[in-house]
């Protein structure tokens, strides 16, 4: 049995997926797209918050929620109209709620008058929506009903409920049947008109009933619909009555006033609705109303009562379970596991001999393919939309918005685009200081932004798409974009750079990225002290990310991160360099070739550039960077291989030997070593050894420096920090 | 007297934590048979399969809420005499009254502790054992 604890878990695991419902049902209504269900939603998600935390005994959150509920409840009766200005204190309100939850999560306790500006805008709203009269119940309903006179109805006797006598306050409650006959329609009076009629004389509460007869039968001009309910109204009999007035001998038509329940259940089963018809031949007709015995034809005619209208729309349903990640994160642990084992077993078949290894082998690729669909099917268990990243930032928006005074909408586009959890959890913080940037110090003012002949409101747009093996996601605003001049001028301040040093415009803006740089006239409070774009740049690297930066004088500023789309297991070609073993994330490999003399041209030093297919591709030593002694030879005696680092900059790296493609599972290296340039992590082999997983980014970089620097000998090397397997 | 041990019961809200707190209060009763459902359409299911001796059920749901649910049971041919039990919140008057029309045989507020449940139920069922 689940302990108190646990059920206040769920409970706000619960809360943070109805502030999710809250948030998108706002923001839909303020983008004025909304239907009457997504107001509807949203009250269903305050009320459930508010139901939750009164059980579990949060009264803040009941009290702020009630209110908060109470306004939604006018604008979904139309007592309060949704303008943007109410959208907008609810969407404050939203923010509050989800302070207030994140506060009773943690049992940090609640400020007196937190919240309270909000609460009153509120309550402000209530009594607008009131036309002035105050709100009926101000907080958490003080005024309970216990004393109501609801009679419980015993169950024995509930088919004559006294209750319901109770309760009349002078309205008159009609329980209804009508069924259109076909000579309705032939007569042009609309089944329609007349419920619409009639609701207007009160509450109307309406059961349909459809029933079809076999397609060979059926008549696509008679009526199949039959409708059964109450109305409850002040009306009388004769106004009633007067609404049925045109049609009341091209229908069905009982009209009875009396205790509800009884009347419409002994209703139900008097009337036989053509469904029932096709029953008639069948001997259990009879027992179908009365004998509590279970037929399909029930559970389709209770389906089809569903249907009625009034009912809400149909939604299909979700057919997901929660399971709890840990237990997922040992799948994954295991199939990295089986993904080691069947390396070990493949290269145990290999070293037998071929008579014994042929159908083994056969097998094997069985077993490989089958580890490979596992191995997916578990990741995309773990992968999830980044739009629940995505989901906070409108919020953010809203909050530098109104500090900064500026007018800010933001776009979002690939909301679905899955990845792994353990990247979303790391995308936070980096997109957060990301945005905070660009509104901060790239949207101007809207003054500033009218002058410059843009539109008042700057746009931040941020979309997430697939991209060769991996997850693109791009932040870009319409701001003013870097002023190269200035950067250049804090980095000489700074002594970032040296004070005569000439930089193109694209390396300018890559200085943001230096460790202690602040563009930022005054430190303001929203970009934060501290914290800088060094931070987010190894906040991505840390995951195999990279991030790029584009930036275009008065347009705007564009920031790239592409990042792995899991953490765990990869496709890797494992390759030898001096007798040590690699790994190449497969991503990164464009291709593997052996040049012919030829093709390779020495330029400076002794690397040199390969001619491919009328391009020239730097090459670069693999043993070189990592300062493993490499057989010596020429670049044509090795295999190169030409790969993509996140700039898209391509550049060939001379290996000894291809040793084969294989998945590998990702082992962190950092907690043992620290970071260690152009290596990504490890992996255990099948030969049971592990071998470094290279990050070609980086390894680019160093061979950018190597390049430059032929022959020097101040490379940071993964030998030298004692790391060689 | 129904023995709370005997009792076949239907819980339906669509928060798993207010249903497994229910559940938990009913389990302090006695009861042992306990079915959930997250919404009317899901809880109709179970009560035209089951047999039941009683619903509890919220009335603020996606897909079919309380009141939807109660009219859906008070309908059908075998579930139709099934008590019903309207979990709401406070200040919702107006809904019990439209509910007690419907043929709810009692309220229960949000919160409840297991004593006025143990009550309300009564008060529908007669005296637990």
């Amino acid at each position: 049995m689940a302990s108190l604890e646990q059920l206040k878990q769920t409970f706000f695991d619960e809360c943070a997926e109805l502030l999710q419902d809250i948030e998108v049902g706002l923001t839909e209504m303020r983008e004025g797209g909304a239907s009457d269900e997504t107001v509807n939603a949203v009250f269903r998600a305050v009320h459930s918050v508010k139901g939750g935390a009164g059980i579990f005994g949060f009264t803040g959150l009941v009290e702020f929620t009630h209110v908060f509920e109470t306004v939604l409840d006018e604008v979904r009766h139309g007592g309060l109209a949704a303008s943007a200005d109410v959208i907008d204190v609810m969407l404050t309100a939203s923010d509050v709620l989800s302070d207030l939850v994140t506060m009773s999560r943690s049992g940090e306790p609640i400020g007196a008058g937190y919240g309270e500006e909000c609460r009153n805008a509120l309550q402000h709203l209530i009594k607008v929506g009131d036309g002035g009269a105050a709100a009926d119940d101000e907080g958490p309903a003080p005024a309970d009903f216990e004393d109501f006179d609801f009679v419980p109805v015993p169950a024995e006797g509930f088919d004559a409920p006294e209750g319901a006598e109770a309760v009349t306050d002078g309205m008159r409650c009609y329980a209804i049947m009508f069924r259109p006959k076909p000579e309705m329609l032939k007569n042009a009076n609309e089944p329609l008109y007349i419920l619409r009629e009639l609701r207007k004389l009160g509450e109307l509460d309406l059961t349909a009933h459809v029933g079809l007869p076999p397609l060979s039968e059926l008549e696509p001009d008679h009526p199949y619909i039959g409708w059964t309910g109450t109305l409850r109204s002040a009306a009388t009999r004769a106004q009633i009555d007067e609404v049925f007035e045109f049609v009341v001998g091209d229908c069905e038509l009982e009209i009875v006033e009396a205790d509800p329940i009884s009347v419409v259940t002994t209703m139900i089963e008097a009337v036989v609705w053509p469904a029932d018809l096709a029953l008639q031949d069948s001997p259990e007709r009879d027992d179908v109303a009365a004998a509590p015995k279970v037929t399909p034809e029930m559970a389709t005619s209770a389906k089809s009562a569903d249907k009625a209208p009034g009912v809400q729309p149909t939604k299909p349903a979700a057919t997901t379970t929660r399971v709890e990640l840990e237990k997922i994160d040992r799948v994954v642990n295991m199939v990295g596991e089986l993904v080691i084992a069947q390396a070990m077993l493949g290269q145990i078949v290999q070293g037998l001999p071929e008579d014994v290894s042929g159908r083994l082998a056969q097998m094997l690729e069985e077993v490989v393919f089958h580890t490979r669909e596992l191995k997916d099917s578990v990741m995309s268990m773990r992968a999830a939309p980044v739009g629940s990243v995505f989901q906070r930032m409108p919020r953010l928006i809203r909050e530098l918005a109104a500090k900064t005074g500026k007018k800010v909408r933001l776009e979002t586009v690939g909301e679905h685009t899955e990845v792994d959890r353990s990247i979303i959890e790391r995308l936070g913080d980096p997109l957060t200081h990301i945005i905070r940037n660009s509104v901060d110090h790239g949207i101007e003012s809207p003054a500033e932004r009218l002058a410059a002949g843009k539109s008042e409101e700057g746009t931040v747009r941020l979309a997430a798409e697939h991209r060769g093996g991996r997850i693109v996601i791009e932040v870009r605003d319409d701001g003013a974009g870097i002023n190269p001049e200035r950067v250049l001028k804090k980095a000489r301040e700074k002594g970032l750079i040296g004070m005569d040093a000439v930089l193109s415009d694209e390396e300018i803006n890559n200085l943001v990225f230096l460790p202690g740089f602040s563009t930022a006239e005054a430190i303001s409070d929203i970009s934060g002290r501290g914290v800088g774009m060094d931070v987010v740049r190894s906040n991505i690297q840390d995951v195999g990310g990279r991030i790029t930066l584009k930036s275009e004088r008065g347009r705007g500023m564009t920031i790239q991160l592409a990042l792995p789309l899991t953490l765990a297991v990869m496709d890797g070609m494992v390759i030898k360099v001096g007798g040590e073993t690699y790994v190449m994330p497969m991503p990164a490999i464009v291709e593997c070739l052996r040049p012919s003399r030829g093709d390779v041209q020495n330029l400076v030093g002794s690397r040199g550039m390969l001619q491919l297919r009328g391009d020239l591709v730097p090459l670069v030593g693999l043993g070189d960077l990592l300062d493993v002694r490499s057989t010596p030879g020429a670049a044509s005696d090795s295999v190169v291989i030409i790969t993509e680092a996140g700039d898209e900059s391509r550049f060939g790296l001379i290996v000894d030997e291809l040793c084969g493609h294989q998945q590998v599972v990702i082992k962190s290296i950092e907690e043992s070593y620290g970071s260690v340039p152009g290596i990504a992590g490890a992996t255990i082999l099948g030969n049971g050894r592990v071998a470094f997983i290279l990050d070609v980014d980086k390894l680019s970089d160093l061979a950018v420096n190597e390049m430059s620097t032929v022959g020097s000998a101040g490379l940071a090397h993964a030998g030298s920090s004692g790391l060689a397997a | 007297m129904p023995a709370a041990a005997a009792l076949k019961v239907l819980v339906v809200d669509d928060q798993n934590s207010v249903r497994q707190m229910t559940r938990l209060t009913l389990e302090q009763l006695g009861v042992r048979h306990i079915h959930e459902a997250a919404n009317g359409r899901a809880a109709m299911d179970t009560a035209s399969l089951q047999p039941l001796d009683l619903i509890i059920s919220d009335f603020n749901m996606p897909e079919m809420d309380g009141l939807g649910l109660l009219r859906a049971v008070r309908g059908h041919p075998v579930a139709r005499k099934v008590p019903f039990i309207l979990l709401t919140g406070r200040g919702d008057r107006e809904l019990v009254v439209t509910a007690a029309k419907a043929g709810a045989n009692n309220y229960l507020i949000k919160p409840f502790t297991a004593a006025i449940l143990r009550e309300k139920i009564e008060q529908v069922m007669g005296k637990l054992s």
